[in-house]
């Protein structure tokens, strides 16, 4: 009985083991080899795919294995790979998370290899700087994005709008989601409502003339900056010019989801970068404008890194990961692959050999990017740690004033306090 | 000795997949997350020593940490029932006499196989909206509607009405259960004039004890660690206002969202305790109500 | 006379019982038919609400992208049969690996679950030894911790093992009784069972394990089947054991591979993404309709007791 058991067992075993190491060879005989762990959609992952195949055509000896998900599960995964220590060589980071993962000592600083085997002496300084962190490059930037109002060009013209779009102010946006209520009948309201996005929250307090994070990563933005931005959005509601609170306080609601997509809204706030998603799904044209200014305010919107690509702390051939970092940003044939995609490159010779090849949305938003160049602030610091959190709080307290469950100035107090204690536990 | 080991030996040969499994892979993460429980681990540097910090803030501190069990300990005491009764009563149905059972099993056991996918989330959003399927049918017969999902006042009874709709794995046991009650038994109690109801409370109810205690402790359980359907259809957040803020989902977000993997363990092992303690009353008054064929006289 | 009387007497008591009998069974058919019917439509009403996210699921999966949102309408403007033909190969492999990944898996899980599941079970429900209460109790605790809080320690362990990026993590556990739901179950019907079978089969001199498998396995198909059913159900759609231990795309199950679609901040594929869910449902239905039979079969007809 007992032989008859283990036998058994062993055979499953053995069975398991032996499939186990089916999927796992690799496709040849490379003496070095690379992960490269991003997150992804079926585009992208395509097009990354490809940039790796071409790597390796032309470096015989490296082998890089490609590691995607989407952006969900995305940190999950990379949490567990860093505690366990076994992080891809190259990760993809996210202008939100880099601090987290710096502080904690998760990735190497890259200066050592720039103008040896790194080569972006000439690229933008602004963008490239966004991966520094205290002095230091722990991200190179794969593409710059920045805040940008999408909105539905049909709605705009039969609306008979004809407001500058770059310049224009709060004011100017109040009449433009009235003129387009009232021109559709309410059928399609002006703008999605940006009360519980923190992200245009940001601006506003630059434009009253603080940052959010203060140096030492102390939230400097005050209740007052909270509850102005609260009631602005109030008084659109209580105007029937914005969407629908219901709709509202579902939270991160995918591209598919926005009111820009579905139709009910003409204006929703996005990253400049994901304006090919949206065209996508969106049934009329798209166009670009600018959060709108305060009047005689300060500039809030910036020009951020959209993507990086990191060096890991555990990876060990550093040599070829950087070959293949530096391969990215300047392999024409490559960042021919790659396109605009993951946002704006920092190379300007990687951009003027893209121009001739953009498809209109690209376009649009390489447009966009240099009419706002000379309106955007300064680059914020990257977020403290527990910013993450900041966040799901702005929402959380944010949601109870749009749903009228809380007072707007209550509710701001409460957040600011909220934020303050947060930022000071996750130190 | 001998006959201890003669005595014990069989048993163990039949125990030795369990007892490799849990002493040499499970044990050990079980451990080290207790361990854990009593650290500040971020999950990149090296844990710190904090002793019983993490449940000190967790009971004087964390506002959130009471909301979260006082969501969770409705939806239990809300779901649990429910679901049960829902399956008990479907499948009692489905037990007898039908010809066209098995079509009905397998629609009845389709939704548990959609699971906690985006699909869902996507779904339910959709039907529980302001203008919602639910909302137009309530509409037909007059009703007013709330936007239930998005309604920290309601959306929690939206979980509760997923959690009964995917009622097919209780189900399934009680099928399976019912199935081994003689069918003589029924005969003979026919042909005594019993009346339905009396089968029901004489035959059905004690024969399918130990199926319905496993259901219930099963149940239990997992209603307290609900966490993908109230993680997806609130988008990870236990929104709106934290009406959706499952001890699981606030568990998870403070473990690989803000890098808490000490306080994350703490919470854990108070779970643990909670739904320890709930499985140990029902195991001891399961004395009282379930008795098994093997421990008859 | 006296004696024929009573006969006489008897016959008509027994017609009358007779008479008074098929009346009752004319009534209880009366009645069962009435009942039927009504049942009937209670059944099809209840099948209409759970089968309505379904068509749901199925008409999205045919819709144009931006419709699967906008409108509430269930029937698809224009039918978008390339859904699913893109679809298989929107990924940077075919959804023929995933399939092969996925059943390479769920064959060998569902196999191990089986078989350690019901080795224990057998164990604690019809066996006595010493610390019987104390190891089952730790069974069930395996069942209550949360499983994120093992998540990273058991990661480090498996690593450790050098088996991350193959599928031992997912596989070999299975093979040892992880899952505590199966065993719980099993205990639970197996202790159903008459105590005689195993008296009288040990006085004929049958090994303990001859019980379990010529007497015990063969009384609890309707447990087995249902055991059956969700191991291949759960693992089939299990994704986070997978997400966390596999790493290279060409070995991704299914369920992971239908993550890929998506991109909350940016181009997703929510058509192909349905489309794709729609068919990874096709082979766990397929299994069901067979196995179900097991839990209908069982005690009942197969004349025990």
């Amino acid at each position: 009985m007992t032989r008859l058991t283990r036998r058994a067992l062993l055979g499953t075993i053995g069975a398991a083991a032996a499939a186990s190491t089916l999927p796992a060879t690799p496709i040849f005989a490379a003496d070095r080899s690379i992960r490269h762990y991003w997150w992804g959609n079926p585009e992208r992952d395509k097009r990354t795919f490809a940039v790796i195949d071409t790597f390796q055509k032309k470096n015989a000896g490296i082998a890089v294995s490609g590691e995607t998900i989407g952006w969900g599960d995305y940190w999950t995964k990379m949490a567990t790979q860093t505690a366990g220590r076994n992080m891809a060589d190259l990760v993809q980071m996210d202008y939100r998370f880099l601090f987290e993962y710096v502080h904690r000592g998760a990735l190497k600083p890259l200066d050592e290899f720039v103008g040896k085997s790194l080569m972006i002496a000439d690229f933008d300084k602004g963008p490239l700087d966004g991966g520094k962190v205290d002095g230091k490059l722990y991200a190179l930037n794969i593409g710059s994005n920045s805040q940008v109002m999408v909105h539905n060009t049909r709605a705009f013209k039969e609306a008979g709008i004809d407001a500058d779009l770059i310049n224009w102010t709060w004011d100017d946006f109040g009449k433009v989601c009235e003129k387009i209520t009232a021109k559709s009948g309410g059928k399609m309201k002006g703008s999605d409502d940006l009360s519980l996005m923190i992200e245009t929250f940001e601006s506003w307090v630059r434009q009253n003339g603080r940052e959010f994070y203060g140096p030492e990563g102390k939230v400097t933005a005050t209740a007052e900056d909270v509850a102005s931005w609260w009631q602005m959005w109030a008084d659109l509601r209580k105007a029937g010019v914005v969407r629908d609170k219901n709709k509202t306080v579902i939270l991160d609601p995918p591209i598919a989801e926005s009111g820009i997509a579905v139709g009910d809204t003409a204006m929703s706030h996005y990253w400049s970068n994901q304006m090919v998603g949206i065209q996508a799904v969106a049934k009329d044209k798209i166009g670009a404008a600018m959060v709108p200014h305060k009047a005689g305010g300060k500039p809030g919107q910036f020009i951020k890194p959209s993507m990086f690509l990191s060096l890991s702390r555990d990876a060990k051939d550093t040599e070829a990961a950087i070959a293949y970092m530096n391969a990215w940003v300047n392999d024409p044939e490559i960042s021919g692959i790659l396109g605009l995609e993951r946002g704006i490159p920092c190379s300007p010779k990687v951009r003027a050999a893209l121009t001739p090849k953009l498809t209109e949305v690209e376009k649009l938003s390489v447009d966009y990017f240099t009419a706002i160049q000379s309106k955007v602030g300064p680059l914020p610091l990257p977020a403290p740690k527990g910013a993450g959190e900041v966040r799901d709080a702005f929402m959380r307290i944010g949601t109870d004033v749009v749903l009228g469950k809380a007072e707007v100035a209550e509710a701001a107090g409460m957040f600011i306090e909220d934020a303050q204690t947060i930022v000071e536990r996750a130190q | 000795m001998k006959r201890f080991f003669a005595r014990n030996a069989p048993a163990y040969v039949f125990l030795l997949p369990w007892l490799i499994g849990f002493f040499l892979l499970a044990l050990g993460p079980i451990l080290a997350s207790l361990y854990l429980s009593f650290t500040r681990y971020d999950m990149v540097s090296a844990p710190r020593w904090i002793g019983w910090g993490n449940y000190e803030y967790m009971f004087t501190r964390d506002r959130r940490f009471w909301k979260a069990l006082e969501v969770t300990f409705t939806y239990v005491a809300l779901a649990v029932p429910a679901r049960l009764i829902m399956a008990l009563g479907v499948a009692m149905l489905l037990d007898k006499g039908l010809r066209t059972i098995g079509l009905y099993r397998a629609i009845f056991y389709l939704p548990s196989l959609l699971g906690a996918s985006i699909a869902i989330a996507i779904l339910w959003r959709q039907l529980f909206a302001a203008d919602g399927v639910v909302n137009q049918v309530l509409a037909m017969v007059g009703i007013q509607g709330a936007s239930w999902i998005t309604d920290p006042d309601t959306s929690l009874y939206t979980l509760v009405v997923l959690a009964m709709w995917q009622f097919g794995s209780p189900m399934l046991i009680f099928l399976a259960g019912l199935r081994g009650i003689p069918r003589d038994l029924y005969e003979a109690a026919e042909i005594d004039g019993t009346p339905r109801w009396r089968q029901f409370t004489r035959i059905t109810l004690p024969l399918l004890a130990p199926v319905i205690f496993f259901n219930l402790v099963l149940q239990t359980i997992d209603s307290f660690k609900t966490f993908s359907s109230a993680f997806i259809i609130s988008n990870g957040t236990g929104a709106p206002a934290d009406s959706l803020l499952f001890y699981t989902v606030y568990l998870f977000n403070e473990a690989f969202k803000f890098f808490r993997m000490g306080y994350a363990s703490a919470l854990a092992w108070f779970l643990l305790v909670i739904i320890a303690t709930f499985t140990a009353i029902a195991f001891f008054t399961s004395k009282y109500w379930v008795h098994y064929e093997n421990e008859r006289d | 006379m006296k004696t024929s009387a009573t006969d006489l007497e008897l016959a008509i008591q027994m017609d009358e019982a007779a008479r008074v009998a098929h009346e009752l069974r004319l009534k209880r058919d009366r009645r069962e038919r009435n009942g039927r019917i009504l049942k009937h439509m209670f059944l099809i009403i209840v099948s209409c609400v759970m089968l309505y996210p379904l068509f749901w699921l199925l008409a999205s999966s045919f819709k144009p992208e931006n419709e699967i949102f906008g409108s509430l309408t269930l029937w698809p403007s224009e039918f978008q049969f390339e859904n699913y033909t893109k679809g298989w190969y929107a990924l940077p492999m075919s959804f023929t690996v995933f399939y092969v990944n996925s059943a390479i898996v769920t064959g060998l899980s569902v196999i191990g679950n089986l078989v350690s599941c019901s080795f224990a079970a057998y164990a604690f429900a019809r066996l006595n030894f010493t610390g019987r209460s104390f190891f089952f109790a730790l069974m069930m605790m395996t069942l209550m911790i949360p499983y994120h809080v093992v998540l990273i320690p058991q990661y480090v362990q498996f690593l450790n093992l050098g088996w991350v990026d193959t599928y031992l993590p997912l596989v070999v556990p299975r093979f040892l009784a992880s899952d505590a739901f199966f065993i719980f179950l099993m205990v639970q019907f197996f202790r159903q069972l008459p105590r005689e079978l195993d008296e009288a089969a040990m006085i004929d001199g049958c090994s303990p394990f001859k019980i379990y498998w010529a007497i015990i396995l063969p009384l609890s198909l309707p447990a087995m089947g249902t055991a059956a059913i969700f191991s291949l159900i759960w693992v089939w759609e299990d994704f986070l054991a997978p997400l966390i231990y596999l790493n290279d795309i060409k070995s991704y199950t299914v369920p992971l591979a239908l993550r890929l679609f998506l991109d909350q901040e940016g181009q997703s594929a929510y058509g192909q993404m349905f489309a794709m869910s729609v068919l990874s449902l096709v082979p766990v239905v397929i299994f069901f309709v067979l196995f179900q039979k097991l839990i209908v079969r069982g005690i009942a007809t197969s004349g025990m007791k």
